[in-house]
């Protein structure tokens, strides 16, 4: 019971939380930059944070095993130092989720932040403090929301994360067998009970959160 | 002490016509001086009035030229010094007074006091509170303030750090009389105490008239004239500024007929129209423009027994149209032989029987001293 539900359950969590943590920090790092900064080069970074959206999955995955496999660009030079390779491990799964969920945090945020008036940065300026400063009290608080939308949107995705995911991680009962993963490979295997399970429980947890996340918006004045 | 400022700052229609070596769509070259009084910066829109503050705060980077603050230099081009706006340690007053929502009134007065101990930073709190008379709003967010009241906590919020020197932005003009006048009154009264350069941006000549020590008057990103109110009003340099500080008559390029040489009086001629004016108002000997405000211009009955239209500057007039302010109205005559157009304005309380109706002939008078020449 507990390998057929109760892993699939934790390694989703473990996996779309720590995932959806470095996109929540990263993303925010990088719309702050997209919104607030100009330079050369700028539609390029654009493009290359945007790309996993409009790729198919597996491509995205493919990609990944290309750069981080045991042969790949990087992957070699990590397998050559350490003897390790990434793929086929949870730690890849995270890698996959962050890549697939990071443009739509940094999407929302970018507009978020695009919104707030820089009229409030600059009357900060003028009471002395510095940008960074600035940014963690002023812009980033005034753009919450679209910051929270983000963050529920990709740890929705990174849930919900299965082509890339296969590619990179694989599907390793006890190790990389997520929850849609899990689902794929009951339904393919006729274990419709389980199948039926996993996706209720899947259901649920996004009730679940969608509820928390309006409950919190709510009770949010600005 | 005070404040020099003298810088040029160019825009351009396009980033890469700056690097093609276009031509500036437009050009800010503000140059002036103050003391540590009340400096009014005062122009229509698009003349470079907010610019010439965001200059002087830091929020802008000038192309060229220098500003120095009370002897401390904020920006100098040939030295490479350009302080950043922290480092100016200016107060700051938004037109929308940029009041951070997310904090509560005592938050937003204690965010620039960072670094300050706690009992330092709660009695300086308390002390912007009663100057400003917005005492029992601590716990406020600015959502729930009146725009008089966010704009005491925005002012309160500026001084709290005890700024080197005050900038405001257009404070007012989101304000209803009653408030704004009160806050006029408050601003003189907090720049006497402090003694610093205070400089306010308006484009209201009676607010610029009732607060400035000085009025420094912007057109087309150029200073035109800088002196006190009564100098500005009174002795405009020229058209541009004429016309902003209300001289609503304005007569350009008229003839001096040297023939009256005798005495202290000269006549101009515009058109068909002809004035005697004061010569010791005379600046240029071939040409010059003249005007007079709209309030200097007497009005008599067409039958009136003190005045006829032998007199000096006097000349019949039919009324073309009215506009009633309430205390007073604006009259515009056109007058008889002149086809020129004269605006009046009268007090109501002096002219209560009088029957201005469109076409009703007057007899109008400008006075030779109310005559300005420029």
């Amino acid at each position: 019971m507990f390998d057929q539900i109760g892993f699939p359950l934790l390694i989703t969590l473990k996996i779309a939380g720590l995932s959806t943590l470095i996109v929540a920090i990263t993303g925010m790092l990088i719309s702050y930059i997209l919104a607030r900064r100009e330079f050369h080069g700028k539609w390029l970074a654009d493009i290359i944070v945007t790309l996993p959206l409009v790729l198919p999955p597996t491509v995205t995955g493919y990609l990944l095993v290309v750069l981080l496999g045991k042969k790949g660009i990087l992957g070699s030079i990590l397998y050559n130092l350490t003897g390790w390779t990434i793929v086929f491990t949870w730690q890849a799964a995270v890698i996959a989720a962050f890549v697939v969920s990071l443009p739509l945090m940094v999407k929302t945020t970018t507009a978020a932040i695009e919104a707030v008036d820089r009229e409030y940065e600059y009357a900060a300026f003028t009471l002395g403090r510095k940008e960074l400063d600035t940014a963690l009290f002023i812009t980033l608080p005034l753009a919450k929301k679209g910051i929270l939308a983000g963050i529920v949107l990709s740890f929705a995705r990174a849930v919900g994360e299965f082509g890339a995911t296969l590619m990179f991680a694989g599907n390793i009962p006890g190790r990389t067998n997520t929850m849609s993963i899990s689902i794929y490979s009951a339904f393919q295997s006729g274990n419709n009970d389980l199948a039926n399970m996993l996706v209720i429980i899947l259901i649920l947890m996004s009730l679940l959160s969608m509820a928390i996340t309006a409950k919190i918006i709510n009770n949010w004045k600005i | 002490m005070g404040i020099k400022v003298d810088f040029r700052k160019r825009y351009f229609k396009k980033k890469s016509d700056k690097r093609k070596g276009k031509d500036p769509v437009f050009v800010l070259d503000a140059q002036f001086e103050a003391g540590n009084e009340l400096v009014v910066l005062f122009g229509r829109s698009g003349c470079g009035k907010t610019t010439t503050l965001q200059c002087i705060s830091g929020l802008l980077k000038p192309n060229g030229g220098k500003i120095i603050v009370n002897d401390t230099t904020y920006f100098n081009c040939h030295t490479d010094i350009n302080l950043s706006v922290q480092e100016r340690g200016l107060g700051y007053v938004f037109q929308n007074y940029a009041l951070f929502p997310h904090m509560d009134v005592k938050r937003n007065i204690a965010y620039g006091l960072n670094g300050w101990p706690e009992e330092d930073m709660d009695k300086r709190v308390e002390e912007m509170l009663d100057l400003l008379h917005i005492k029992g709003l601590e716990e406020n967010y600015p959502s729930q303030l009146s725009g008089g009241q966010k704009q005491r906590v925005a002012l309160a919020r500026a001084l709290a750090p005890k700024p080197d020197i005050l900038l405001l932005d257009e404070p007012f003009s989101a304000l209803d009389m009653v408030v704004r006048m009160k806050l006029r009154d408050k601003i003189k009264e907090i720049q006497r105490e402090l003694g610093i350069p205070v400089i306010f941006i308006t484009h209201n000549h009676v607010e610029a008239f009732t607060i400035a020590d000085r009025i420094i008057i912007f057109h087309n990103g150029r200073v035109q004239q800088n002196g006190t109110p009564e100098e500005v009003f009174y002795h405009p340099e020229n058209k541009h500024v004429a016309e902003l500080v209300g001289v609503n008559n304005i007569f350009e390029n008229a003839n001096i007929l040297q023939e009256n040489d005798a005495g202290e009086t000269l006549i101009l001629q515009s058109g068909k129209l002809r004035v005697v004016v004061n010569k010791s108002c005379l600046k240029e000997t071939d040409r010059t423009s003249w005007g007079i405000r709209p309030e200097n211009i007497r009005i008599f009955p067409a039958d009136s027994n003190e005045v006829s239209v032998k007199d000096e500057n006097t000349f019949e007039a039919n009324v073309k149209s009215i506009v009633n302010k309430g205390s007073s109205k604006i009259i515009a005559f056109e007058l008889q032989d002149h086809r020129n157009l004269l605006t009046a304005e009268i007090w109501n309380q002096f002219f209560e029987n009088t029957d201005f109706d469109i076409g009703n002939s007057f007899l109008v008078k400008m006075p030779r001293e109310k005559i300005v020449l420029f």
